[in-house]
């Protein structure tokens, strides 16, 4: 059984249609990543998933739960970082993660167990005990990285997380979700940064429009599309679905 | 020119649609306060009628009154026949001030040439400023009789000089003042100067608690929407109604803690400000013993039902913060939200300030009554004044607005509305210009 399987999910805004029938899945210890332009609908895609807007049509099926049916236990299953998140800028590092720890655990020992793993995680060492407010972005983006991957939900889902990061930064946690993953964990990703998502996935699915018009593994893709990179392989599957 | 550059785009800035509405809503508002004071004011200033009593009736009391009328007053006479209790007298008699002019006043002032007894009785109907001013004009109805009595008899009766006291100070006047239907022998402004002293930092503490509670939440809740921290919360495994109660919870603790401390150290302040003055009238035991037969001063129960009213008032403004600050995207656009609030708390306020709000015209009351905050800034007075149906009804209205708010608001965090509901009238305009240049 999947760990999410997406069933033609929908969103039409006011006046957009952000999603148009967005169907995929992600395996146990899989990891996919959506990728497309700004405003291609990955967003809007993870939100759904997310639970926090309900699919104008459409379902998703978190570990067997739906989003529709049983919001509450997809929530137990997931964790969500979105894109540009903050923290409470008047915690420390420390406080934060105890905090967050504290809504996710059931008794204050997993708590402590959930805040030791984020603490080795995020590398911050002994600035975790200084004021967010301090932070710089890539700290924060560490520190919030960390949260979502403490509690080791069955699918951690991360909206761009790699953005405001540098290269060193970025490689690190490109490994520790790898990592993770090995470890059993599933993840869905995004990105609007089509090569450095090449070697962290392990699927990807090419979103443009709202529509996902392709999904497959890096490799296959870029040989099925006779390309160098993700990069070409989008363009021309842009070109193909305007010819047809 | 770089300045001038500078200088339009901060105005540009600060002159958004926003604030110029919010401009243009004050406007109107004082606009109407101002009308509707000047009626208020009018009414407790204009009628110069005199409601007497002659019990005695004689040729001096009669020329007396003739001078009261000859200076361009009215005087309605009036002969009630049982006066042994002023309120049901008063009500009998349908009118708000009487003089009574008792028997053998001619003879005290003409034959005795001593001061003569006068009784004056004022019905007080609330304890706001114009209240005060119709004391005024009461106390003038008194010069007016002391001076025709002063000045009937220099021209009527040869006085010789020792009888120049009796001229200068011809009679004694006994107050009396009437709450419902209760009275005491205490003077109409003394009552309404010791209520105003009561009841004047009460509405500012008020207000100051709407505004800082509701501006705490408004800024709590977007900013946990800016940072997207109000995401992380409600895709984690909690209960959102939770969520939602905890913010409202802290905030009303936060804001009754701050009510504490403004209502101790405004006492303090007043009681600091004037001094011995109020102690001296209150700490004389007839006084107070006056003021609690006119069932004037607050019982426990009472602060009890004060404390809720307040409580509830305060809720309300939480839940109408919560829903408009999970509305919006942007710090800006926060914190111009506060400005519905503040209208809605400061037009009851200064109303119930300087006048009656329960003796507006019936249309005007039921507008400013649907304002939730008007039952607190009116509670003392209702209270006082023991008009229980208001105040309980009033009561009842909050409740259920509350109830009604709550349920948009539990509505707003359990949807999906909190992330794709949006009250940014600037982003607004600004799409709706950019489509304008886009044809
Ligand atoms: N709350 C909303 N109300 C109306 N339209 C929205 C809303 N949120 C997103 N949209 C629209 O939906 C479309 C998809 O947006 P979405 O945020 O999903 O894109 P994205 O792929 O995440 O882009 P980016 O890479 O810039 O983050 C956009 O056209 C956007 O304007
Ligand atoms: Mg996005």
């Amino acid at each position: 059984m999947p760990v999410l399987e997406a069933k033609g999910l929908t969103k039409q805004y006011t006046k957009v249609l952000a999603a148009n029938d967005v169907s995929f899945s992600i395996e146990k210890g899989e990891i996919f990543a959506l990728i497309g332009p700004n405003g291609a609908g990955k967003t809007t895609t993870i939100r759904m998933i997310s639970t926090l807007i309900k699919p104008t049509a459409g379902d998703a099926i978190v570990n067997g739960f739906s989003i529709l049916q049983n919001p509450e236990k997809v929530r137990e299953n997931i964790t969500y970082l979105p894109d540009e998140a903050g923290a409470y800028k008047s915690m420390t590092g420390k406080a934060y993660l105890n905090f967050m720890a504290g809504i996710f655990a059931n008794d204050p020992q997993m708590a402590k167990e959930y805040v030791q793993k984020a603490e080795k995680i995020c590398g911050l060492g002994e600035r975790l005990d200084e004021k967010i407010s301090g932070y710089s972005r890539g700290m924060i983006r560490k520190l919030l990285l960390a949260r979502a991957v403490m509690t080791s939900p069955a699918l951690a889902i991360l909206d761009e997380p790699t953005s405001g990061l540098d290269v060193i930064n970025a490689l690190e946690i490109r490994k520790m979700i790898k990592e993770l993953a090995a470890g059993g964990m599933s993840f869905l990703l995004s990105s609007h940064n089509m090569l450095e998502i090449e070697f962290v996935s392990d699927k990807v699915g090419i979103i443009t429009g709202g529509k996902l018009m392709v999904t497959g593994r890096p490799n296959e893709l870029k040989e099925r599309y006779n390309a160098a990179n993700l990069e070409e392989v989008f363009e021309r599957v842009v070109k193909e679905h305007e010819i047809h | 020119m770089k300045f001038i550059n500078l200088l339009k785009k901060e105005l540009k800035d600060l002159l958004s649609a926003q604030t110029i509405m919010g401009m243009v809503i004050t406007l109107v508002i004082f606009y109407g306060l101002g009308t509707i004071m000047g009626d208020v004011m009018e009414k407790a200033m204009s009628s110069s009628e005199i409601t007497v009593c002659d019990e005695d009736n004689t040729t001096f009391t009669n020329s007396v009154l003739q001078a009261i009328e000859n200076q361009g007053n009215k005087v309605i006479k009036v002969s009630p026949s049982d006066q042994s209790d002023p309120a049901k007298l008063m009500k009998n008699i349908n009118s708000d001030s009487l003089v009574i002019i008792p028997e053998g006043f001619t003879k005290t002032v003409l034959e005795d040439k001593k001061q003569a007894e006068l009784k004056f009785i004022n019905v007080m109907r609330n304890s706001s400023l114009s209240g005060t001013i119709s004391s005024e004009k009461n106390s003038a109805v008194i010069d007016i009789i002391k001076e025709a009595v002063s000045s009937t008899l220099l021209l009527n009766y040869g006085l010789s000089d020792n009888d120049i006291t009796t001229v200068k100070e011809p009679v004694l006047v006994k107050d009396i003042t009437v709450i419902k239907d209760r009275s005491a022998e205490i003077s109409y402004s003394a009552v309404s100067s010791l209520t105003m002293m009561q009841n004047m930092f009460l509405p500012i503490v008020i207000f100051i608690l709407v505004m800082f509670s509701s501006q705490m939440i408004i800024s709590a809740i977007s900013t946990e929407k800016i940072d997207k921290t109000l995401e992380t919360l409600l895709s984690a495994p909690v209960s959102r109604i939770s969520v939602l109660l905890a913010k409202m919870l802290a905030a009303a603790i936060v804001a009754m803690l701050n009510a504490g401390v403004y209502m101790i150290g405004f006492s303090k302040y007043m009681n600091g400000m004037t001094g011995g003055a109020i102690e001296k009238i209150s700490s004389s035991a007839e006084v107070s013993k006056m003021l609690s037969s006119l069932g004037l001063q607050f019982a426990p129960a009472d602060y009890v039902l004060l404390g809720l009213q307040m409580f509830m008032t305060l809720l309300i403004s939480l839940g109408v913060a919560l829903i408009l600050g999970a509305m919006v995207n942007d710090a800006k656009s926060a914190q111009t939200l506060i400005m519905p609030i503040m209208l809605c708390a400061m037009l009851p306020y200064l109303l119930s300030m300087f006048t009656s709000i329960n003796s507006l015209p019936l249309g005007i009351k039921i507008l400013i009554y649907l304002i939730p905050f008007t039952h607190t800034f009116t509670a003392t007075d209702n209270l006082m004044f023991d008009n229980m149906t208001i105040f309980w009804g009033g009561f009842a209205y909050q409740v259920i607005l509350f109830i009604i708010i709550m349920f948009f608001a539990v509505r707003l965090f359990t949807s999906d509305k909190i992330f794709t509901a949006s009250l940014n009238f600037m982003q607004k305009s600004r799409a709706k210009r950019q489509i304008n240049s886009d044809r």
